[in-house]
């Protein structure tokens, strides 16, 4: 066990090979305040410079004994680059993720500048991703993400908007999704060449708790396919909330990996994608870091595993102001218990 | 056509109008009301509102989601401005009264979920003192106690944004316990909720939408009988 690297371990999960345990890993954010602390920085300097970003990263993943590194952090990254204002809520006490103060009228006035990489903090993005890959590339998988089609719409146009227009100007938002559809194809194969190991695709604004499962399958289905086809492995499809009805359609999108949150029903979700996909998920990125006990994070640990998944991961980013104990006791859950071999993945 | 069956028709037209996103029409029918002299309120309760309970159920059985509620509630609104002016102080009066602070946490700028509640306190007859979205914590104490309101209602969609409900309740309950705090947002668990300390949940905008209609409903009975 001692002989595979936690960038092995990951890396052989995604394509299936044995693994000696579950890695315990992400693919979305897990900032931790201790971290933050640890480094004599705030909150909000995390998402404004590559060295804290990626820093951050780094001493979350040795603190805690992650497998892997993940950044960026916030969702605003790619509409501020096409000229949105972002509020980084610079004075606050609080944990404040970044925000869209204020976003384009309809789907036809967003502005898509040809060289969005290297505005606003994408540079910083792309360079802390590079420092990644120089100090912890050898042993640790990098991981990002980037927002999904319907959802970085969401981002750039008013949801309720967006929701609206889907029905009655179906074409406007249509055109909108294939533009930022081609982007995404051209963002995640930047990150993938700064140095990103696995790439996650956050579709989380259409759910079953917002969309039909006949608007994902002619409207956000088709976009995630194209997008899927165009990127190299591994590629994960993350949804949160309500899951159920639209798992197979998910599992009909391209991705080797499936993530959901812990409004998914586990085991029927394995039961209807069958053993042919990994599955990751889902426990509650907030209750169980920062107010379950050690006996509950044990119960609920188990439960992801029992249900099937192939790696227990958190359903969403995980709320940075963590128990340290309860964070560790985490990953020592999922090391211990995942040991076993599951539905998707041997063990060596 | 007698006043009666004028009225079950205009409320046929005003309920179906919703159910189906049709604005016109509804403006239409909320317009003959007026122009007749039928009772406004009466419309809004058993015409809108009762809408409003059938896409409540389409959206439980899932043949409704959340662009379908909104556009049925771009349809109830279109009828709603039309009739409010018209509602009888008196009916007000002896019907519902009550005053709700709403908005959505600082650090949040999705207000779906928000607007809908909003829009079935409104129905309702309840006085909404609405702050708006990615609102600083403090304000809703403030504004709860400068309208001395009995309800407050948050929301936040975004794990990454739902602890700052748990402060908003903390500061309200500490200055006056008998506040009733509904929280929504696809984050939230009844666990969660009740370690909060809220007095309700929903975790999402349709489902907040559903507990809001069975407030609704209730009224209606009462108002029926």
């Amino acid at each position: 066990m001692n002989d595979m690297t936690s960038r092995q371990r990951v890396l052989n999960l995604f394509s299936r090979k044995p693994i000696d345990t579950m890695p315990c890993f992400s693919g979305q954010g897990m900032v931790t305040v201790p971290a933050i602390e640890a480094l004599g920085i705030r909150f909000p300097q995390i998402h404004l410079s590559a060295e804290n970003m990626a820093g951050t990263a780094i001493k979350s993943m040795e603190m805690f004994g992650f497998d892997s590194a993940v950044v960026p952090y916030d969702m605003c990254t790619v509409p501020e680059a096409f000229g949105l204002e972002v509020s980084i809520y610079e004075d606050a006490e609080d944990i404040l993720y970044p925000t869209i103060p204020k976003k384009w009228a309809s789907p036809e006035e967003v502005v898509i500048p040809e060289d969005y990489v290297r505005k606003g903090r994408m540079p910083i993005v792309s360079e802390a991703i590079e420092i990644l890959k120089e100090r912890i590339g050898d042993t640790h998988a990098i991981g990002t993400w980037i927002l999904g089609p319907f959802t970085l719409a969401g981002q750039l146009v008013e949801l309720d908007v967006l929701m609206k227009m889907a029905f009655k100007e179906k074409a406007k938002v249509e055109a909108l999704l294939d533009r930022l559809t081609n982007l995404i194809i051209d963002l995640g194969r930047h990150y993938r060449e700064m140095g990103a190991d696995y790439v996650n695709l956050r579709e989380m604004g259409t759910g079953a708790d917002l969309l039909s499962p006949r608007m994902f399958k002619t409207l956000v289905q088709p976009r995630l396919r194209k997008i899927f086809e165009a990127w190299s492995s591994p590629k994960i499809l993350h949804i949160c909330g309500s899951t159920d009805l639209i798992i197979e359609l998910m599992n009909d999108c391209g991705a080797e990996a499936i993530s959901v949150d812990h409004k998914n029903t586990l085991s029927e979700t394995r039961k209807k994608i069958g053993n042919d996909i990994l599955l990751l998920g889902d426990y509650d990125g907030f209750t169980l870091p920062s107010k379950a006990s050690t006996q509950e994070i044990r119960d609920a640990v188990k439960a992801c595993i029992d249900s099937g998944v192939d790696a227990v991961w958190p359903g969403c980013d995980i709320w940075p102001d963590i128990k340290p104990e309860n964070m560790t006791a985490i990953n020592e859950a999922i090391r211990d218990l995942g040991r076993s071999p599951t539905p998707a993945v041997g063990r060596t | 056509m007698g006043k009666e069956e004028l009225r079950e028709e205009l409320l046929q037209v005003l309920k179906d109008g919703v159910v189906n996103f049709e604005e016109d029409k509804v403006k239409e029918a909320a317009q003959r009301v007026v122009d007749e002299g039928l009772d406004a309120y009466d419309a809004v309760m058993n015409g809108l509102a009762a809408g409003m309970e059938v896409v409540g159920d389409l959206y439980d059985q899932h043949e409704y989601f959340v662009p379908e509620l909104l556009m049925a509630a771009d349809a109830l609104y279109a009828g709603l401005d039309i009739l409010r002016p018209h509602i009888k102080v008196e009916d007000l009066d002896q019907k519902v009264k009550g005053q709700v602070v709403i908005g959505t946490v600082q650090g949040d700028v999705h207000d779906i979920g928000k607007n809908l509640i909003k829009m079935m306190f409104e129905v309702a007859g309840f006085t909404v003192h609405d702050l708006g979205r990615d609102v600083p914590l403090e304000k809703f104490a403030e504004e709860q106690m400068r309208t001395d309101s009995e309800i407050v209602a948050l929301s936040a969609m975004m794990t990454t944004t739902m602890m700052g409900m748990k402060k908003v309740v903390q500061m309200i309950k500490e200055k006056n316990p008998d506040v009733k705090i509904m929280l929504g947002g696809a984050p939230l668990t009844s666990d969660v909720a009740k370690l909060f300390g809220a007095d309700g949940y929903a975790e999402s905008a349709g489902n907040a939408v559903q507990e809001a209609i069975k407030m609704i409903s209730q009224l209606r009975k009462l108002q029926n009988k």
